[in-house]
């Protein structure tokens, strides 16, 4: 299949079977088959993805902030193996439901310390 | 017959939540200044958000996408987190005055300084935003705000010299004040008409509410009815000001100011009128630009929003609504005046206006995301040459309030 990583994929929603919203496609893994042809071996997601796509002093700032808000030392990004991947139209979907993948850090760090300590937060306002 | 009440409902909410503390504050000191020199403006605005808000509307039904999702996309992750920067910081102090229009409003009912109700107004805010249904959020405040005909009811009972009205809708001009002063107030006006977070918080609703292609006349309907219908609430605004101030009297400085002309009309009914109005439209407004601020961040950064889902499965969402409404209430307990703030939001909305609109503009003629649904020419049109109208306002708006000193 022939793609334009940095028009159709790059910076795009990610999107899990049921519709809930997973990341973006931060930056992307390659990997070599048998005959030395590069292919897109995953999608990474996450702010420290992002961050170091970005580089410089702003992309370092992403990366410090999502590593203030984790529990383990450095963030590292969800990354997603393309065989996931059920189509790219306005979005990327995958087969898998977002319960399959590994959860963002700082999504579970800010559900246990802030969210999950509000009553209420189990239900959804519709 | 459901349908049609959920068609009317969708207008009136459109209505409502048209107005805000910045038309309030601008309107009425447009008309108190100047009369209605400054009709053209709200026309102007009103026809460019139509415009626009349609072409958000039809890209969140057609695609499932907020607008504000697909600008990276488009933009770059730098371009785009630029945007992100302004246009957050623009909507939080855009909610902070919101927010203070709510404590002026209790303070006008009460007698209780706003400052005690600042904090009580952010605590009601957020749990509204926490627990109401979508739905039901923006019909409550949307219907309630249409108390504001009160303003263009008294207008018959005022002693109002239409001729007069009418010839400075058509001839008016600087009024004695300065054109400095005339153009900060217009392009003051024109910023309060076409605020970015109104598209941010549309397109993001759509996408709330489930469009789909199917919805897309209904999507139509209520802007094309209900923006023009809350233009034409700013514009009676602009009108019993003119009527009860101009030429002479002060500028409107407070709400009080502002709910005067009811007053003068009907009296403590008025007064109690134009302070249900003036509540339910700013509170409306700090529940879409929280949203509006949240919204922003996590459609940028991918992550999982919307009141759709329940608040521990959109954290990072939650937690941003959160720290924003904070960050507004912080802002008021600074103890800046609510009005002088909402001026200063203005000049300031003024300055990032195209980064909100020339990405709808983009992703609107974007067959990725629209296939044949992509803007015709008359939209195009409209389109870029209302761009251009914002470009020009956008420039303008420092260069104006630095040498009018915010346009005294």
């Amino acid at each position: 299949m022939r793609m334009q990583l940095g028009r159709q994929l790059l910076d795009r929603q990610i999107v899990d079977r049921d519709g809930r919203l997973v990341g973006k496609v931060d930056d992307v893994e390659f990997g070599v088959d048998a005959d030395g042809v590069p292919y897109v071996a995953a999608l990474l997601t996450g702010q420290g993805a992002l961050g170091q796509r970005i580089g410089g002093r702003i992309g370092r700032l992403l990366v410090a902030v999502a590593d203030r808000f984790t529990e383990e030392r450095a963030v590292t990004p969800l990354r997603i193996p393309y065989r996931l991947v059920e189509r790219v139209d306005s979005a990327v979907r995958l087969r898998a439901c977002l319960g399959d993948l590994p959860a963002s850090p700082v999504e579970q760090w800010l559900r246990r310390h802030l969210i999950d300590r509000i009553p209420g937060a189990d239900r959804a306002g519709g | 017959m459901r349908k049609l009440l959920a068609a009317t409902l969708g207008v009136l909410s459109a209505v409502g939540g048209f107005v805000d503390i910045g038309d309030l504050v601008a309107a009425s000191q447009a008309g108190a200044r100047f009369g209605m020199a400054h009709a053209w403006v709200l026309l102007l605005g009103v026809m460019g958000i139509c415009a626009y808000a349609e072409m958000a509307g039809r890209v969140a039904a057609v695609s499932g996408r907020a607008v504000f999702d697909l600008v990276r996309e488009r933009l770059g992750p730098r371009v785009a987190l630029l945007n992100l920067v302004a246009s957050y910081l623009v909507t939080v102090l855009t909610l902070a005055a919101e927010l203070g229009g709510v404590g002026l409003a209790l303070q006008l009912a009460s007698g209780l300084s706003y400052l005690l109700w600042v904090p009580v107004a952010a605590a009601a805010v957020w749990l509204v935003l926490w627990r109401m249904r979508f739905q039901l959020m923006e019909r409550v405040f949307g219907l309630a705000g249409l108390a504001l005909v009160g303003f263009a009811v008294a207008l018959f009972w005022l002693p109002t010299d239409w001729a007069a009205l009418g010839r400075s809708a058509a001839h008016g001009g600087a009024a004695g004040q300065g054109w400095g002063a005339y153009w900060f107030v217009a392009v003051a006006l024109f910023a309060s008409t076409v605020s970015p977070y109104e598209v941010f918080f549309f397109s993001s609703g759509g996408v709330e509410e489930r469009w789909s292609a199917a919805d897309l006349a209904d999507a139509r309907s209520s802007v094309l009815i209900g923006f023009p219908v809350g233009g034409f609430l700013a514009l009676s605004l602009i009108a019993t000001a003119a009527v009860v101030y101009h030429p002479g009297g002060p500028s409107p400085d407070s709400l009080a100011q502002v709910a005067q002309p009811a007053v003068l009309a009907f009296g403590a009914a008025g007064l109690a009128v134009a302070t249900l109005a003036f509540f339910a439209v700013t509170f409306g407004a700090a529940l879409e630009t929280g949203l509006s601020a949240a919204y922003a961040a996590a459609q940028y950064f991918g992550w999982q929003w919307g009141k759709w889902v329940s608040p521990r499965e959109a954290a990072r969402f939650h937690s941003v609504l959160l720290v924003s409404v904070l960050l507004g209430m912080l802002v008021l307990l600074t103890t800046v005046n609510p009005v002088t703030l909402t001026e200063y939001m203005l000049v300031l909305s003024a300055v990032v206006l195209p980064l909100t609109y020339l990405p709808i503009l983009i992703v609107a003629n974007d067959r990725t995301y629209l296939g044949d649904r992509v803007n015709g020419p008359l939209a195009n049109l409209l389109g870029v040459v209302f761009l251009l109208v914002i470009v020009v306002a956008s420039v303008a708006a420092v260069p104006l309030a630095v040498v009018t000193g915010m346009g005294r």
